[in-house]
């Protein structure tokens, strides 16, 4: 069902891709959201887990709120992270799952890619993988997840309920979705919507 | 469009100014734009 989408999808994910690859890149440059510990700390997160990671897995972690502050992941869970960026809300999820969960993130984002993943090797960490796919279309079996999070990304996206039906179709019956992102409180102007520039100015 | 897309059991967290004091602020107090964390499941 693709009757809502404004913007060309192609051209917003290109945009997208090229706003995310700055973030991987040049962590520290000026950006029109915050980034890194800074920003965890303003969303909530868990300083003492926070604070053992490397800079490497914080520094390009461009979240807009905690997915987990209204529930708390539990053992074992197979947890999948769509637009898993640098990895940071990954790594948060491998240490609520433990060595028994399994989490996936997955980025389009080359860059992104290959950060999160030298991250996860210099932690050690055993149960987390990133895999490279578009969340509209997921390198992820049917029905094969017990929680899927996000922070950030569906905004991102010009075909959402394309991505809510691919969310669906990876999680289990009675499985989680819990993500974090943003909301307007007073109506966009549909000429702004239209505007592919605006998306991620 | 989380019931829309067939999700129940749906939850949203308070609000957060993710956007407060960084370049975006004044784009984000315009449209009044917050951030959120959202629960839903898949029906059993």
């Amino acid at each position: 069902m693709t009757t809502d989408v404004l913007v060309d999808p192609v051209k917003l994910r290109e945009e997208v891709k090229s706003k995310y690859r700055e973030v991987a890149v040049e962590p520290n440059g000026k950006f029109h959201f915050h980034t890194g510990r800074p920003l965890a700390r303003r969303l909530g997160y868990d300083d003492a887990v926070v604070r053992q990671m490397p800079d490497t897995a914080v520094e390009s972690f461009a979240g807009v709120a905690n997915p987990f502050s209204l529930r708390h992941l539990e053992r074992g869970e197979r947890v999948v992270d769509i637009g898993s960026g640098g990895g940071f809300d990954c790594f948060i999820a491998a240490s609520q799952v433990g060595a028994d969960g399994h989490v996936i993130g997955v980025d389009m984002t080359p860059e992104m890619l290959t950060k999160s993943r030298a991250s996860a090797a210099r932690m050690g960490l055993g149960n987390v993988e990133f895999r490279e796919g578009l969340i509209e279309d997921m390198p992820v079996e049917d029905r094969s997840v017990d929680v899927v999070i996000s922070n950030g990304v569906i905004n991102l996206c010009a075909d959402k309920r394309q991505v809510f039906a691919e969310i669906m179709r990876i999680l289990k019956p009675g499985a989680w979705l819990q993500f974090a992102d943003i909301a307007n409180g007073k109506p966009v102007p549909a000429s702004a919507i239209k505007n592919v520039d605006l998306w991620t100015a | 469009m989380l019931e829309d897309s067939g999700f129940v059991d749906i939850a949203i967290g308070p609000s957060v100014d993710t956007f407060g004091g960084a370049g975006g602020e004044s784009k984000a107090r315009l449209f009044e734009v917050f951030g959120y964390p959202f629960l839903a499941r898949k029906p059993g």
